[in-house]
């Protein structure tokens, strides 16, 4: 019960009330931003938007150590309990995390067909009925129009949600004149949602550049705070 | 022989099962000429490895228990405990870091850093442990000791740099550079005695230099003297050493050497590096505790002429009686010295002393601070702090896990009864994680440990080495009983029945608790006179051995007495104990009680093609998926799975994966056991309440 109104008054609610229908199972949505914006908080946060409503989730890592992303979790999750006034935080906390799996694999450029492999090992011998699948630190510099095909297809398979972070880098401009990363152009038939992270004033908004078939480039009523690394509307 | 502290070293060699420590082991005592013939682990010709010295462990392959051995290389004497690699043993692999000041971690060169690697290298860090790395077996296909050497770096976090490259490797693995001398090395002769110099093979020259750059960056971080050296271009073996000593003593730096053992190469560099790169005795700082001082904490001297601190961290039954191997920090012992036993407060003669070898050994007058030797007959456990009179000093105890199973275990014949008193009586003395009580219900005899391995190899023991055939039980798992909210209690014990009458009236509540127990008094007004005040303690207290759900203890609960009654004439202690145990009864029901059961940490290696099979048979036993690391051909998967699930997961595990996988599992914490199993649990405890009472 306490899961529930938690999970209600999530602002990843708003984010999804603002996408058309959401993410969704099939599909996928990209975090992108330069190194250090808050791609990573956004992704932990969209994990326990899901695990709150009791949803089990992966959580894809690459090249990131296993306690360093345990880590990230319960520094949101503290954070979101103390905002939210949670109690019995460490039960609840306890009992949400059974519902985690991390994967984490070491090689950069594993191939996607390799993690995909071990994705299905887990959700099917392994009998985790994972909903959603969270990608962290995935390279989207290398050619990767076939990874996605890969993901994309298995979302639709697995009926899973897929969230990636996407790492900006090189010499600005990054975003073309919808918005839209330079380095994802490539890619938009594969990706059904963009939202891209950047420093305004301070704070750091949302815009949301992909939305399905349409290109809105619009700023989201959400921001981060820099402090707790919780989102929160306007 | 008089031997100088200086050319004193007392190692350890940690490993993962079958990375081949014991046929390092093997090596080191031939080529410092302590036998004479080589043999071959698993008895491949009816020998086995000399320092596999239980015929057990010659069956098994592996080694249980740790010998010590002494040997001399280059005028050093070398003091070497063959530690276990099986984490069901590991009392025995903490018990031999406690006295080591310097340890060889010994890792395969296909497998590199596994799961049982961390546990042992958090062993030796967890006992500052200073540590050098031997990547074993480079004549195996898919050997790659650059790759070991970055899990060296990455996965155990330890700073470390290779000191060789090889010439070779797999089928075609010939010999070691030397980055430090700059010079390649080879092994002849049949068993690889003769070391030949040679100059580094041209192809090598670039791979050599570029290693001994990275070398000399990382250990230039701990020597100003190197890192002069470096910058006007005059770098000395004599520097370099001396840098690497210094990082490696300190425990920042950990050198990597390399080589098969198996094959006969790299074996003697090792030695070297034992002699050049750990610490002796004196350079490394230990600690006592002053029992007359409130346990102020006391620097041990490694000086001889001080009076004696040494400390027993083994005993063996021999043939002659009780031997106990001894480490002394401090001081000197000899034959004919009064010595006294801290913890049981006994005096006693030192008799014979002698210094081990695999499985023979030599009689010695006395030996000195820093050395390891062995005492005959002297009555005391592990773990004892032995001093010269005078002296109530008491080493800082070593941690001793809780055991988490059990095993009921019965003599199929009265005649062995005995023995089966006298193994126990040894095994328990021997090793502080094996523990055995007799069930005041059932009668039983009941042996605890670390795992189910843990108990197999001593009922196997007393089978051998007793002689004693026992029928065991179903292995059972330590449940507790916990409280998950607070209830109140008002309870009165109230008898008279003729005589003295018996009254005490006590009134509080129960609440859970971080801790274990906690009893907090708030009467006031003397409603309950102070000195009935602990014998209300001491009745919640028996009532926490035994829970009412399934008759496990009960632990994280506090009890709060704010109020009470007593009678001037008929209260007394037995009366409040009563009211006590009457008034947990009341409040314990109410409390909500839970049963917990130990969740273990386990960590699975696998080749990741089985990782599918792996993560179902985890989830079939209620396990928890915490992470799973690929690295393209292995999964390392971590998962919390309760202890009762466990039992024959090894057999599983292995048919599963065709024997490639492996596991290894410690206790994490106490959870709660879901309501159906509870419920079970709690049917059969009624049953054979039931029984009992027939009975």
């Amino acid at each position: 019960m306490v899961r529930k109104i938690l999970s209600s008054r999530s602002p990843i609610k708003t984010l999804e009330k603002n996408i058309t229908g959401g993410v969704g199972p099939g599909k996928l949505g990209v975090f992108a931003s330069r190194k250090g914006v808050g791609k990573t908080a956004c992704l932990v946060q969209i994990a326990l938007d899901r695990l709150l409503e009791e949803k089990p989730i992966i959580h894809v890592s690459y090249a990131s150590r296993v306690d360093y992303i345990i880590s990230w979790y319960e520094e949101i999750f503290k954070n979101l309990a103390s905002r939210e006034n949670l109690k019995s935080a460490l039960e609840v906390h306890d009992r949400i995390i059974r519902n985690r799996v991390i994967m984490n694999f070491k090689q950069e450029g594993m191939p996607a067909a390799q993690v995909l492999k071990s994705l299905e090992a887990l959700i099917g011998p392994g009998n985790f009925p994972a909903s959603t699948i969270i990608v962290d630190g995935f390279n989207f510099y290398l050619p990767c129009r076939e990874d996605l095909e890969l993901f994309k297809k298995f979302a639709g398979e697995h009926q899973l949600e897929f969230w990636f972070s996407c790492s900006l880098k090189g010499e600005d401009p990054l975003f073309d004149e919808n918005g839209v990363p330079f380095v994802l152009k490539d890619y938009l038939e594969n990706i059904d949602i963009i939202i891209t992270l950047e420093h305004d004033n301070g704070r750091v908004r949302l815009n949301l550049v992909k939305d399905h078939q349409q290109l809105p480039g619009k700023k989201l009523r959400l921001q981060l705070d820099p402090q707790t690394l919780l989102l929160a509307r306007d | 022989m008089k031997r100088l502290l200086q050319k004193m070293r007392n190692i350890g060699i940690s490993a993962h099962i079958d990375s081949g420590k014991t046929t390092l082991t093997e090596r080191i005592l031939y080529y410092c000429k302590k036998i004479h013939r080589i043999h071959e682990v698993k008895g491949k010709d009816g020998g086995g490895a000399t320092m596999d010295y239980m015929e057990l462990e010659r069956e098994r392959g592996i080694t249980i228990t740790s010998a010590t051995t002494n040997v001399t290389w280059n005028d050093h004497s070398i003091n070497i405990i063959d530690t276990p690699g099986h984490v069901d043993f590991t009392i025995e692999v903490e018990r031999s870091l406690r006295v080591l000041d310097g340890a060889i971690l010994v890792l395969c060169s296909v497998g590199g850093v596994q799961s049982q690697t961390l546990t042992v290298d958090k062993q030796l860090k967890r006992y500052n442990v200073p540590t050098i790395a031997f990547i074993n077996k480079l004549d195996r296909i898919g050997a790659n000791p650059f790759k070991v050497k970055d899990q060296i770096n990455d996965k155990l976090s330890r700073r470390a740099a290779l000191l060789q490259v090889p010439v070779g490797l797999e089928d075609k693995f010939q010999g070691l550079v030397d980055l430090v001398r700059m010079k390649a090395y080879y092994f002849d002769g049949p068993n690889g005695e003769i070391v030949r110099e040679e100059e580094i093979p041209p192809e090598l020259e670039d791979l050599a230099w570029q290693y001994r750059e990275e070398l000399l960056d990382t250990v230039s971080l701990f020597s100003d003297e190197l890192t002069e050296a470096i910058l006007e271009n005059r770098v000395s073996e004599d520097i370099f050493l001396k840098a690497i000593r210094k990082g490696t003593i300190n425990r920042e730096f950990t050198p990597i050497l390399m080589g098969s053992a198996y094959r006969n190469k790299g074996v003697q560099l090792l030695l070297d590096a034992v002699v050049n790169y750990l610490p002796d005795p004196s350079e490394v700082e230990n600690i006592a505790l002053d029992l007359d001082q409130e346990e102020k904490p006391i620097r041990l001297k490694a000086d001889p002429a001080l009076p004696c601190v040494s400390y027993a961290f083994k005993l063996e039954e021999g043939p002659y009686g009780q031997l106990t191997y001894i480490r002394i920090y401090q001081g000197s012992l000899k034959r004919g010295d009064e010595l006294y036993n801290t913890r049981s407060k006994q005096r006693f003669r030192v008799g014979r002393v002698v210094r081990m070898h695999a499985d023979h050994m030599e009689d010695i007058e006395g030996a000195e601070a820093g050395d390891i030797v062995a005492l005959f007959g002297v009555d005391c456990a592990s773990g004892d702090t032995i001093c010269s009179p005078g002296l109530n000093y008491a080493m800082t105890s070593i941690y001793v896990p809780e055991p988490v199973i059990s095993l009921a275990i019965e003599a199929t014949d009265k005649f062995s009864a005995d023995r089966l008193a006298k193994a126990l009586s040894r095994f328990t003395k021997e090793d502080p994680t094996f523990r055995m009580y007799i069930d005041p219900e059932s009668k039983q005899t009941i042996i605890q440990g670390m795992g189910e391995l843990h108990l197999d190899v001593y009922v196997e023991r007393m089978r051998r080495e007793y002689r004693v055939e026992v029928i065991t039980g179903r292995p059972q798992v330590a449940y507790r009983e916990t409280i998950t909210t607070r209830a109140d209690f008002d309870y009165t014990h109230k008898k008279q029945t003729g005589g003295a009458g018996q009254y005490g009236r006590v009134i509080g509540y129960l609440e859970p608790f971080e801790g274990s127990y906690e009893f907090v008094n708030e009467v006031k007004g003397g409603h309950i006179p102070r000195e009935f005040i602990p014998s209300c303690d001491k009745g919640f207290q028996a009532m926490l051995k035994k829970g009412q759900l399934i008759g496990s203890p009960v632990i994280g609960l506090r009890v709060v007495l704010t109020d009470g009654q007593y009678h001037p004439v008929d209260s007394s202690d037995i009366a409040f104990q009563m009211a006590a145990q009457g008034a947990f009864k009341q409040a314990y029901k109410k409390a909500r009680p839970q049963i917990l059961e130990p969740i273990m940490r386990v960590v699975i290696e696998t080749p990741s093609e089985f990782s599918g099979n792996v993560f179902g048979s985890l989830n079939q036993r209620r396990g928890i998926i915490v992470s799973s690391v690929e690295d393209g051909t292995y999964s390392r998967i971590e998962a919390e799975v309760p202890l009762s699930e466990m039992f024959g997961y090894s057999t599983v595990l292995r048919s599963m994966t065709q024997g490639k996988a492996e596991f290894t599992m410690e206790f994490l914490k106490y959870g709660r056991v879901p309501a159906h199993i509870a419920e079970q649990l709690m049917e059969e405890y009624r049953k054979k309440v039931e029984q009992d009472n027939k009975n």
